[in-house]
């Protein structure tokens, strides 16, 4: 076992996200004791090398939780419910600081360690890797609309015809190249034997990033 | 022996090697033409079966489909948090049941739905757990009821089917989870439920909005699929 890794393990990070929104969600209504954990998970995780997400979820946490504690005070008058709602909305966006900070390939290579069907790592693997191309071939269609004076997409004609049938077109033929490249680098979906390049080794850092989220835990609920 | 006995029997040493490679050849291109004159038999075989196996193209697509439904999903962890019944259902109803379809259409096999659902679940477990949850049990709802009545995904009406319950069943589950985890500690300590949706008109009027938009955004998917098989980009 390493002493201190960087980064956290994939698993670990998946399970951690898991832990944090639910026991965030449960633990909602009690205000200040969720408000405590929160923000001691949100230090933590600082530490622990999820910094850059963190500070990349903050200010869209405040923006949101601010805006839904707006609407929710102004329709029931009391500062506790405005108050519950940014405590979910601190759990679900904490939640996701983990998984952000755990690269795609990581992610597989974990998953591949602990015997997961190649299919599913390979579909975790392409869905993952695939959002920022998604958002590439979106931005073209809507250029290409743009250069053909197409009109708005607001109009439902248009976007059926000119941007859902060239992008679903333009990602089926993506689909066929990138499954001929998956093939030709030697993925197989039978009982193939393979090999992980660079293995994911659970550290001691680890360990105690599980232990400090559990004590929190612990420590909300007695106190 | 002499010299040239012995170049004579190497001659024939090495006429016979060449015979019977070109024997050992022969028999294997007479094995292979076999396979492949079998493979289309077998293919349509395969073609007829409820369950088959799935290849990499497959699994693919279906990512693709997956990352698609994430991307226009993305604001479920948003809308997630608003206690009104059936809010996530009406606002990702469309994006969730156009690209399943889709799915569906181009691999009409039994799990595609639940694949599609558990790639879109590897990240919207980081922002709706519980709509994760509820996505994979109607995944495999919904992927039974098809292979009940429909037998499988050939026909285009089990498409349409899958597309159209897989999001509106999700219903009953969030009810329960809003109903009975959604409420904060009022001024003097009480249990106060934020659910807003409890009355049955605007939960029958929700479910009704949700079945209808979930049946166009099916419907869309069908008649995109149909297009793209028409032009050839859509292949088996």
């Amino acid at each position: 076992m390493a002493l201190w890794n960087k980064k956290l393990y994939p698993l670990v990070a998946i399970l951690a996200g898991l832990f944090i929104i639910v026991f965030g969600l449960v633990m909602a209504r009690e205000l200040l004791a969720c408000s405590v954990f929160l923000a001691a998970v949100f230090v933590w995780l600082l530490l622990f090398g999820c910094w850059k997400s963190c500070l990349h979820a903050l200010p869209m946490f405040i923006i949101v939780a601010g805006i839904f504690f707006g609407i929710f005070y102004g329709a029931t008058g009391t500062v506790n419910s405005g108050w519950a709602m940014a405590n979910r909305f601190g759990a679900v966006f904490l939640a996701i600081v983990p998984g952000m900070s755990t690269t795609p390939v990581r992610m597989t290579r974990s998953l591949s360690q602990v015997h997961t069907p190649r299919s599913v790592t390979l579909g975790m693997l392409i869905a993952m890797s695939f959002v920022p191309m998604l958002k590439g071939e979106i931005k073209r269609v809507r250029e290409a609309m743009k250069t053909r004076g197409a009109g708005s997409v607001l109009n439902p004609k248009i976007l059926y015809r000119a941007f859902l049938v060239p992008l679903v077109m333009r990602l089926v033929n993506i689909s066929d190249t990138l499954a001929l490249s998956v093939e030709t680098r030697g993925f197989a979906l039978g009982k193939v034997r393979y090999t992980i390049y660079k293995r994911e080794k659970i550290a001691l850092s680890d360990v105690v990033f599980v232990l400090g989220l559990i004590a929190g835990a612990v420590l909300v609920i007695v106190l | 022996m002499n010299e040239e006995e012995k170049k004579t029997t190497e001659e024939q040493d090495a006429a016979q090697a060449l015979i019977a490679n070109t024997e050992e050849i022969a028999e294997s291109a007479s094995e292979q033409e076999n396979v492949v004159a079998s493979a289309p038999a077998k293919e349509a075989e395969d073609e007829n079966k409820i369950f088959r196996k799935y290849k990499i193209k497959d699994i693919v697509f279906l990512a693709i489909m997956a990352a698609c439904m994430l991307v226009t999903g993305a604001i479920m962890p948003l809308v997630g948090q608003i206690p009104v019944f059936g809010i996530i259902q009406v606002c990702l109803g469309l994006q969730f049941s156009i690209f399943p379809v889709i799915g569906m259409m181009k691999v009409r096999k039994p799990g595609a739905l639940l694949f599609m659902s558990l790639c879109c679940g590897v990240v919207l477990v980081f922002m709706n757990t519980v709509m994760f949850v509820c996505i994979l049990i109607c995944a495999v709802i919904a992927e039974g009821l098809v292979l009940l009545i429909f037998r499988g995904y050939k026909k285009d009406s089990a498409c349409l089917f899958a597309g159209t319950i897989y999001f509106p069943v999700t219903l009953p589950f969030l009810y329960i989870y809003y109903r009975f985890l959604y409420s904060w500690t009022g001024e003097e300590g009480q249990a106060v439920n934020a659910f807003i949706g409890s009355s049955a008109g605007m939960a029958v009027g929700m479910s009704i909005a949700v079945l209808a938009i979930c049946f166009v955004g099916a419907l869309i998917g069908v008649i995109i699929s149909r297009e793209l098989k028409k032009s050839g980009v859509l292949k088996k």
